[in-house]
């Protein structure tokens, strides 16, 4: 009988469950196919809708946590850090009608806008900061992204331990929603080297992940299968979801 | 005495009561391990230490000491709690332990994702009940009315055996009621709207929500404590189903026939 069948399976994973030694099998088979699709519909369902709210001056923390992958400390970073960053170009290409090298002076002079964000870590904790910035759809928009251009790739000078570089995308919509920016100043002050010096991505909408720090280059896209592992970005090649607004 | 069994719950129901029981079952597994990766609780709208509610902490030394601290109070838990099993057959600096957690070892990624799935098979599960509860009518039967609240005491006295008789009453007891009312109208709305409010994009479309909540930090207090609530309910519910004539509850939950007697109308 059918409902036999079910308790019987219901209480078979129940034990598994119970035992805490979920196979890899079961996560990495049918199982793995249903739980991500659950992550696009919640994506689907949620998108990005609505402002962050923001804070007051007295909110902020003025000793903002730092988390992530380890400053990084190759001569490709510390030597533009050294000087103070004046060497210092965002790239903006790819699919790109009007490719871009951006200075620093060239990025303030674009515009910029602040805001007193909570930052929500997929660990669990949230801390305060405030964020000046150019907003990211600004410079996207310096670039003039071809049609077929979907998406945002953050290309990032950290590496973890394994000499992987960190990267992050956004598809065009995120990028464009008002409180995503491409910060320069944390609380009053250029942001220091362990906060992502000289430019990093923050949007409070999503969680902190995606807010890469040292952002070096910004790639348009059609596509992301072809970059890094191909689901995104670092974490979400760890196996992180990719649509981080949950 | 009567052995007369009657038709109790419908397909609908004991489908929906296995699948919540295992949506529940991996939902707090899973979130322990979410809550591993920030082990504390706070009671304020961002991380705050000054109003932290519960913490796990361990300290180096041979062996090394496992602590619980709930509201500053710190208790030595090694082995169980703060400094426990890894998941992988060793200990660790970890609030709790991987014969606890889902799955085992440490994995962030991996519990987000059974937590996320299961939380649509809880909600699926709960809306499909209540919808077929409605429709059979059944939820007249067990929603609390107002008549029911003089009679909650001596239902209480008649289950701590200073009565004899349970008071007059239908196919549900008052605390029976009153019981599946909290449960269902109380923990599980708040239980999935204080999960939603974690969620920065969802804190950025219903703003009013999270202030709800007191924040987001204290909405995943809120999110915690309801878990250790319904556990207890499910404690409950375990030694009522085992007291009142475990076979008859059990194979009620299954078949959907249930024998009355002596325990009808004060089980689970």
């Amino acid at each position: 009988m059918k409902r036999r069948l079910f308790l019987a399976s219901s209480l078979a994973s129940l034990g598994l469950a119970g035992c805490g030694r979920v196979k890899e099998s079961l996560t990495n088979g049918p199982f793995r196919g249903a739980l991500l699709s659950t992550e696009k519909l919640n994506g689907k369902l949620i998108g990005t809708h609505g402002l962050a709210r923001e804070y007051r001056d007295a909110d902020v923390d003025r000793d903002f946590r730092v988390n992530g992958l380890a400053t990084p400390s190759d001569s490709a970073y510390t030597s533009l850090a050294k000087d103070g960053f004046r060497g210092y170009r965002l790239v903006v290409d790819g699919l790109a009608e009007r490719p871009q090298k951006l200075s620093l002076a060239e990025l303030r002079a674009a515009g910029t806008k602040t805001q007193i964000t909570r930052h929500d870590c997929v660990e669990g904790w949230s801390a305060i900061g405030k964020w000046n910035g150019v907003p990211l759809g600004t410079v996207i928009a310096m670039a003039q992204p071809k049609s077929n251009a979907r998406y945002c790739v953050f290309h990032c000078f950290d590496r973890d331990d394994g000499g992987q570089l960190y990267y992050e995308s956004l598809d065009l919509g995120q990028a464009a929603h008002p409180q995503t920016i491409l910060a320069l100043d944390l609380n009053d002050k250029p942001l220091d080297n362990d906060h992502g010096a000289p430019v990093r991505l923050k949007i409070p909408t999503q969680l902190g992940y995606k807010s890469a720090k040292w952002v070096s280059r910004i790639e348009l896209v059609a596509d992301l299968k072809p970059i890094g592992g191909g689901t995104g970005g670092y974490w979400e090649d760890q196996g992180y979801e990719w649509y981080a607004g949950i | 005495m009567t052995s007369e069994a009657v038709y109790r719950h419908s397909i609908a129901a004991r489908t929906t009561h296995w699948l919540w029981t295992l949506a529940m079952l991996v939902l707090v597994m899973s979130g322990l391990q979410i809550f591993n990766a920030a082990p504390y609780l706070d009671a304020s709208d961002k991380s705050n230490p000054a109003r932290r509610v519960l913490a796990f902490d361990a300290q180096d030394g041979s062996p090394p000491t496992g602590y619980t601290i709930v509201f500053g109070h710190r208790f030595t838990t090694t082995h169980l709690f703060g400094y426990t099993d890894d998941g992988m057959g060793a200990e660790t600096a970890r609030a709790f332990p991987g014969w606890l957690t889902l799955p085992g070892p440490q994995s962030l990624a991996d519990g987000r994702r059974w937590h996320l799935f299961f939380a649509w098979a809880l909600f699926i599960a709960w809306v499909a009940y209540l919808i077929s509860a409605a429709i059979r009518g059944t939820l007249r039967e067990f929603v609390i009315r107002p008549s029911d609240f003089p009679k909650l005491l001596p239902m209480q006295l008649y289950y701590l055996r200073l009565r004899k008789e349970p008071p007059p009453h239908g196919t549900y007891n008052p605390l029976q009621k009153l019981a599946y009312t909290v449960v269902l109208f109380g923990m599980f709305p708040l239980l999935m709207l204080t999960g939603l409010t974690l969620s920065p994009a969802v804190d950025a479309a219903f703003p009013w929500l999270t202030a709800l909540f007191g924040g987001r930090q204290f909405a995943r207090t809120w999110h915690f404590t309801l878990m250790v609530l319904l556990i207890g309910y499910f404690c409950t519910h375990l030694v009522l189903v085992v007291s009142t004539g475990i076979w008859n509850n059990i194979r009620s939950m299954i078949t959907g026939w249930y024998v009355l007697g002596k325990h009808d109308g004060v089980g689970p």
